[in-house]
């Protein structure tokens, strides 16, 4: 193995990180043991990160130590007291009768707590079931993407950045395969409270009326939005429209990219 | 008893002191909701106690070891159906994607780094680090092949790692 190239290939920071799949976690466990070059590696990148953090921390509210202190110990001196008691627990004799009554009771409890239990069981069961169900299906349709995709040639990711001033900065990814466009905001302005943002896709074509890509709704604060699909654009602007939209843009671009390069 | 009492609540002070700051710090940038991160917070600290016997030193520093129950806690979280409902999250195949990112909070801690990022790069980390999501995932709702998925965030996690040394 070559560890100077296994060691610069990530797999230090997604172990420490708990990125890593579980092969991964264990081959690179079992590799710190036999090579000493990449535990130290690891350790000097959870320095690293823990000097980080450290330096950047925030400190809780201060009301919240002893809450989370009484928690820990509350569940550390409830075993201690059942001990107790267990320990404690009297023998007393009773008469025939006694026994009798007790075990009669103690079976009636038994067979109600029984009886609801299970059935609480049941429902937990099914519940449980269906979930199954809904995620088999989940992993099912993601197969059936997963495969979709992967006949298709690579994705080609274009990126436009558009950018004026420090006001506003936005980048547009367009997958040139599936003509998805992903519009990830840095910092947008709030827009007026009647108007909206709206993505437009310009065309090669000289003349061509830009391309509908969809509004934009700042107020969810979104990292990365699923615009409109688009089959052919040049590039990419943004314009300040009323509440809704336009299908045609109202005002010049606010902001718009530079060509994509084809 | 009460010396082991005793014994327990100075470890806990002495763990709390030093490292309540920085996982609370990364917390908020999962969750950014300050309520639920001081829950997350006291979850983090039940069960750094719970499975403090598991900790095993040979596979790494214990700070490491918190702060991965720190982020499995935290976005287990956000996984939690009313969490989900308040935030209005959708999963990762749906309309949108939530941000982490919350504008008061993206001016420290490792965010801050992140955004000294390329964009690709930025997307790729907030969505498997803070967002947990996994490289299938990934991989699904973006439309890039699996290993590629892979092959970048190793790339923007080493990117990170220099960032962070210099």
């Amino acid at each position: 193995m070559n560890v100077k190239e296994y060691i610069s290939s990530g797999i230090i920071e997604s172990y420490v990180l708990g990125l890593a799949t579980e092969a991964e976690r264990q081959e690179f466990e079992t590799n710190c043991v036999q090579y000493l070059e990449i535990a130290e590696a690891r350790n000097a990148f959870e320095l690293a990160l823990e000097e980080q953090l450290l330096k950047e921390s925030a400190a809780p509210p201060s009301v919240l130590k002893d809450r989370i202190q009484d928690k820990i110990t509350a569940s550390v001196s409830d075993t201690n007291t059942t001990e107790f008691e267990e320990d404690k627990t009297p023998v007393r004799s009773l008469g025939v009768w006694r026994w009798v009554a007790a075990a009669s009771l103690i079976l009636l409890a038994a067979s109600v707590y029984w009886a609801i239990t299970s059935n609480n069981r049941y429902q937990q069961l099914r519940a449980e079931n269906s979930e199954l169900q809904d995620s088999l299906q989940k992993t099912k349709d993601e197969i059936a993407s997963a495969q979709g995709t992967s006949s298709q040639p690579r994705s080609d990711f274009k990126m436009a950045s558009i950018t004026a001033g420090s006001d506003a900065s936005v980048s547009i990814y367009w997958d040139t395969t599936s003509k998805d466009v992903y519009l990830m905001i840095k910092n947008m302005p709030q827009p007026p409270t009647d108007k909206q943002y709206q993505l437009w896709a310009l065309l090669p074509e000289e003349g061509a009326p830009p391309i509908d890509l969809g509004m934009i709704e700042l107020k969810q604060q979104r990292l990365l939005y699923r615009m409109k699909n688009v089959q052919n654009a040049k590039a990419f602007a943004i314009t300040l429209e009323p509440k809704g939209g336009s299908s045609k843009p109202t005002t010049e671009p606010m902001v718009s990219s530079q060509p994509v390069n084809l | 008893m009460a010396s082991l009492r005793n014994k327990d609540e100075e470890a806990f002070g002495y763990l709390y002191e030093n490292y309540s700051g920085a996982l609370y710090g990364v917390v908020k940038q999962i969750i950014g909701d300050l309520e639920l991160s001081n829950d997350v917070l006291q979850e983090t600290f039940v069960n750094i106690w719970r499975r403090m016997d598991s900790y095993d030193e040979t596979k790494g520093r214990l700070f490491t070891w918190m702060l991965n129950i720190a982020r499995n806690a935290a976005i287990d979280k956000t996984r939690s159906k009313g969490f989900q409902q308040s935030q209005r999250q959708m999963p990762l195949d749906g309309e949108f994607i939530q941000p982490s990112v919350r504008p008061d909070i993206d001016d420290f801690g490792l965010k801050k780094l992140i955004f000294k990022l390329k964009d690709e790069q930025r997307l790729l980390i907030d969505l498997s680090y803070f967002q947990g999501f996994t490289h299938e995932q990934i991989a699904t709702a973006l439309h890039i092949p699996l290993g590629t998925v892979k092959t970048r965030i190793r790339s923007a996690l080493t990117q990170l790692r220099a960032l962070m040394q210099s």
